[in-house]
């Protein structure tokens, strides 16, 4: 019999999630960048099948969007990050050519002069933990903190609405 | 430490120029990394060091001047934030063990986490560096902005203070 090797210690990993990781974005993002998050009462698949439907849900939510068009359809399931393009138009001045960084549980979209951002974590089996991001890129964007406000205003209880309407027609 | 994968040096300019699905995807790779350092320091405030980690990273991106060096500045930091945001917290969970355990010890291996919660986390961040990462006295003493005796006064005597520690 010989002896058997000491194990290697197991060492603990820190926990860390998609939401947290936006906020790193959210606090190091030149210009503005404003952040939202609240607890849905929906597990994440649901949630996040609302989410990544860019093309047909970014209008529902998102305050200045009125068309989001993709280069190509957006993958549905659990595949690592995917880049897509898309061309979004808004109710007001956005018209803009973006590039999305898509992924189960994150989505982050930049144009020249916008950022965005969501990402979502299962809070429980039941509710999930969902955050909003919304910034402009360019310097002196901080002055027009205002201009931000229907960006980020009231899109987390759009959005928390969107998902009832949909369960209950389900 | 890690190896850079191909492609980190352009993904690092992109990101120092503000592109932010550069950041992103830089955050993806590092993020595991944090983690790992991040955990065994701060423990139950591991995802809290890990995001404030990972803040000081990108604020600071800038100042990287070498993209091959990401990973040794990247730990620099992460060690640095861990037992800043450990030693805040812990203030009212004194640490027990007044040395850290030599290395082999069989009880690191049976249960590291006993062994790291009654470590302060100034203590965790010398046994991570020596045990996991590999760094010698003076790197650690660097590392964590102290004089080298410091570190090897935090190593010495090891295991006879870990033990007393542990079968009381």
């Amino acid at each position: 019999m010989t002896d058997s090797p000491t194990p290697m210690p197991q060492w603990p990993v820190a926990d860390f999630d998609p939401v947290r990781r936006l906020h790193v974005i959210a606090a190091t993002a030149p210009g503005a960048a404003r952040i939202g998050e609240t607890v849905l009462g929906a597990p994440f698949e649901r949630v996040w099948a609302l989410a990544q439907d860019l093309e047909r849900t970014m209008p529902l939510w998102i305050p200045d969007v009125r068309t989001v068009r993709l280069d190509r359809p957006a993958p549905s399931g659990s595949l690592p990050t995917t880049s897509l393009r898309a061309r979004i138009h808004g109710h007001t001045r956005l018209r803009a050519t973006f590039g999305i960084d898509l992924a189960p549980g994150w989505c982050l979209m930049q144009s020249r002069l916008v950022l965005g951002g969501m990402a979502a974590r299962p809070e429980t089996d039941r509710t999930t933990r969902f955050a909003f991001l919304g910034g402009l890129r360019f310097p002196g964007a901080r002055l027009l903190a205002p201009a931000l406000r229907p960006f980020t205003g009231d899109p987390l209880a759009r959005f928390a609405a969107l998902l009832e309407e949909e369960q209950d027609e389900e | 430490m890690q190896e850079p994968p191909p492609g980190l040096a352009e993904l690092v300019r992109s990101a120092q120029g503000g592109d932010q699905l550069a950041v992103g995807r830089l955050l993806d790779l590092i993020t595991p990394y944090v983690r790992r350092l991040c955990g065994p320091i701060a423990l139950d405030d591991g995802a809290d060091a890990t995001q404030e980690a990972l803040i000081v990273v990108f604020r600071k991106l800038r100042q990287l001047q070498d993209p091959a060096a990401l990973y040794g500045w990247v730990r620099a930091i992460a060690v640095r934030e861990a037992v800043r945001c450990a030693n805040r917290a812990a203030r009212s969970r004194p640490a027990e063990l007044g040395e850290v355990p030599a290395p082999g010890d069989p009880q690191l291996a049976a249960d590291i986490r006993d062994v790291l919660s009654r470590l302060s986390p100034a203590h965790r961040a010398v046994l991570l560096m020596r045990d996991l990462e590999g760094l010698d006295e003076r790197q650690t003493a660097a590392l964590l902005a102290v004089a080298p005796g410091t570190v090897k006064s935090r190593l010495s005597r090891a295991r006879l203070s870990f033990r007393k520690a542990w079968q009381q």
